[in-house]
């Protein structure tokens, strides 16, 4: 700093706002920190008295997430003869052998399916919409784009009822185009206000230009809004599929065995002996990562986002 | 307050507005309060008046 | 330019779509952009809500197709408006509405009030403090129980190790006592980012020009605080606590995982309530009563919500 400035707070108050803020910070990650530190643990370690902060690692937790065993006993193990793999040998330990694919690996299948499909489905029609309500003189917008919002806001529960009954009739319960739809209707909301934010910040000049350069609407609109647009189309499509990659109630309510993603099934992750905690936490360390990544990827526009872009920061 | 019931005569619709919001304020705070059965049954009808009215007034002039 | 951008598009594009929407106004594009969005909406949102406010006057019941439909008036609403329990509910939730927002609003804004203070790699703490919002909060309600468990848990470990008091002498979420405030607390933990970035995002909208006029007029800095920060931050905070408001009123997902409405129904809060009804009573009618009471409040709230954001994208 070269000049003396009123609002520029002093190096004391930058210390000691710095210090409660990683205070804060060091605590708040403290629970993310432990479930992936868990994922690593021994079951007997996991459950330790007091919580053990240093440990062997292990990727039994991995292995027991993707498989389900059965205990033999002695002479089985004899006749079933040596581990052939290393993750056989891993569960052999505790007297255990794998007796196949845990429903894992197909539940977190249906959760990228189904986050991807709704996800490309509302990008498509959110930015078709956006520009509309962005460019033209669309009757009724403001109640359109109210009426869009308050889709959104409504009580997930609530809206499941006549949900079910509908899906039901139409055949639609437990498949995964049933869910993509879901999604995508929930999701659009989010997608036309965002990406209406973002393309209301594109110069209507270049559009002009383009038409009366000879071009149509809609080559103006793909080739010239749309390119501009790549940056708030790709954090809109990230949002899109973190909340469909999260969801839990419509989740639980309209799957229960096909389409079933993963936020309803991990909680379910039972061990041989009650809840095995490693298994858990290295089902939601798999789970949770990417979001994490996204997050970081996002941060310019995270607040844009958890708005619906009435914050652009 | 003289203006606000000015606007409420002449349909403007930033007075209309805050009655609104204050009849959708009322009920919610109706349906969670733990004093009075009363308020509670009565709640829903409240926050119902408040949001048709709502509805109507945003279409006021402003 | 010979060959500017614009031309190299207009070589690009395939003749035939460029015939194909060649004669289309401005008019009926709008219609053929806004059309797939509308119908997609109204077949899956509004057409099950009428669907839910006709089956609300009815004792229809899934699990009975066989069963004769009668039209039973405004028996659903009387009798849910009537019962104590779901009062009760009613009033859990309130409990858990407001504690989260009294909490969050405190805590976010403090935060934010003191990332604006821009120390080196505040950046880099702000992208942490914000992870856990974005989270699937089954998941990470589900991990909680594991944290909140006597003694193991890492959350009473840290109570114990704080107050000296004796880990597996208290359990977070078995007690009734206790199991209100563990899901504030979870709340809490999850959500306070959300309200310290808007926060962030209002105390970042004021000038430094309007705090360099205070200055020259000798205005403390806690009247400056009380006179300038608050009243221009106040837009943004409205925005946080109703959407929070909104958010936590329809609270399913973490709550279901973490208590499960229990210990007895002491944190069953409406959403849970309401799925009970619904998906384990299967009283579909009186369960469709109770959604459209929920509809109703929470598109009140959605109204004032939007009138809120009007007023923030003006600044």
């Amino acid at each position: 700093m070269s000049s003396y400035s009123v609002t520029e707070p002093s190096r004391r108050q930058k210390w000691f706002a710095g210090i409660l803020v990683v205070l804060y910070a060091l605590i708040t990650i403290l629970p993310l920190v432990w479930i992936i530190a868990t994922s690593f643990k021994t079951p007997s370690d996991a459950i330790a008295y007091p919580p053990k902060t240093f440990f062997t690692p292990t990727v039994e937790g991995y292995v027991n997430v993707f498989t389900t065993r059965t205990r033999l006993t002695e002479e089985q193990l004899q006749a079933v003869g040596e581990p052939q793999t290393w993750y056989d040998r891993l569960v052999r330990k505790d007297g255990l052998v794998i007796s196949g694919p845990s429903r894992f690996a197909e539940r977190f299948t249906n959760s990228v399916i189904i986050g991807f499909g709704s996800t490309v489905l509302c990008i498509v029609l959110g930015t078709a919409a956006a520009y509309a309500f962005s460019r033209f003189k669309v009757p009724l917008k403001d109640d359109l784009m109210f009426f869009i919002l308050s889709t959104r806001m409504m009580p997930p529960i609530a809206v499941a009822i006549p949900i079910f009954l509908m899906f039901r009739s139409l055949g639609l319960s437990d498949t995964h185009a049933g869910m993509i739809l879901l999604y995508t209707a929930v999701n659009l909301s989010l997608s036309v206000w965002l990406l209406k934010g973002f393309i209301d910040e594109i110069p209507i000049e270049y559009e002009e230009a383009a038409l009366i350069d000879g071009y149509t609407r809609f080559q103006a609109f793909y080739k010239v809004v749309l390119p501009q647009a790549a940056t708030g189309i790709a954090s809109t499509a990230i949002f899109c599929l973190i909340f469909a990659w999260n969801e839990y109630a419509f989740a639980v309510l309209l799957t229960s065995g096909n389409a079933q993603t993963a936020p309803p099934f991990i909680p379910t992750i039972i061990g041989v002996s009650g809840q095995d905690w490693p298994a858990v936490a290295a089902g939601a360390t798999l789970f949770l990562v990417p979001v994490m990544v996204f997050t970081i990827l996002l941060r310019k526009h995270l607040l844009r986002g958890i708005t619906f872009g009435a914050v652009r920061k | 307050m003289t203006r606000f019931f000015d606007g409420l005569l002449h349909f403007r619709r930033g007075a209309w507005e805050m009655l609104a919001s204050v009849l959708i304020a009322a009920g919610v705070f109706m349906l969670m309060q733990p004093f009075a059965l009363v308020l509670y049954s009565w709640s829903f009808l409240v926050t119902l008046l408040g949001t048709v009215t709502f509805i109507i007034v945003s279409h006021f002039p402003e | 330019m010979l060959h500017s951008p614009v031309d190299r598009v207009a070589e690009a594009t395939p003749h035939a779509m460029a015939k194909r929407f060649r004669g289309l106004s401005d008019r009926s594009l709008a219609w053929l952009f806004v059309t797939p969005s509308i119908v997609l909406l109204l077949a899956v949102n509004i057409f099950p809500l009428i669907w839910t406010i006709r089956l609300s006057f009815t004792n229809f019941r899934v699990n009975r197709p066989n069963a004769e439909v009668a039209f039973v008036g405004l028996k659903n609403y009387v009798s849910i408006l009537s019962d104590k329990d779901i009062w009760l509910t009613m009033q859990a939730t309130a409990h858990f509405l407001i504690w989260t927002l009294v909490l969050q609003v405190l805590i976010g804004f403090s935060l934010a009030y003191l990332i604006n203070k821009k120390f080196r790699g505040n950046d880099l703490w702000t992208t942490i403090i914000v992870l856990p919002m974005m989270l699937s909060p089954a998941v990470v309600g589900n991990f909680w129980t594991f944290l909140y468990q006597p003694q193991i848990g890492l959350f009473n470990y840290a109570v114990g190790f704080l107050t000296g008091a004796d880990p597996s002498s208290f359990s977070m979420i078995g007690d009734v006592s206790l199991a209100p405030w563990a899901i504030v607390i979870v709340d809490t933990w999850m959500w306070t980012p959300f309200v310290m970035l808007i926060c962030l995002a209002g105390l970042r909208s004021i000038p430094d020009s309007i705090y360099e006029a205070a200055e020259c007029d000798r205005a403390s800095k806690w009247r400056q605080f009380w006179t300038i920060t608050i009243p221009l931050v106040l837009p943004f905070l409205m925005l946080a606590v109703l959407f929070r408001g909104i958010e936590n009123f329809k609270m399913f997902d973490l709550v279901v995982q973490l208590t499960g409405g229990g210990p007895g129904s002491i944190t069953e809060l409406t959403s849970i309530n309401l799925k009970r009804e619904a998906f384990e009573k299967w009283r579909t009618g009186y369960a469709s009563a109770y959604a459209v009471i929920l509809f109703v409040t929470v598109f009140g709230l959605a109204s004032i919500y939007v009138k809120a954001l009007n007023k923030v994208k003006q600044r």
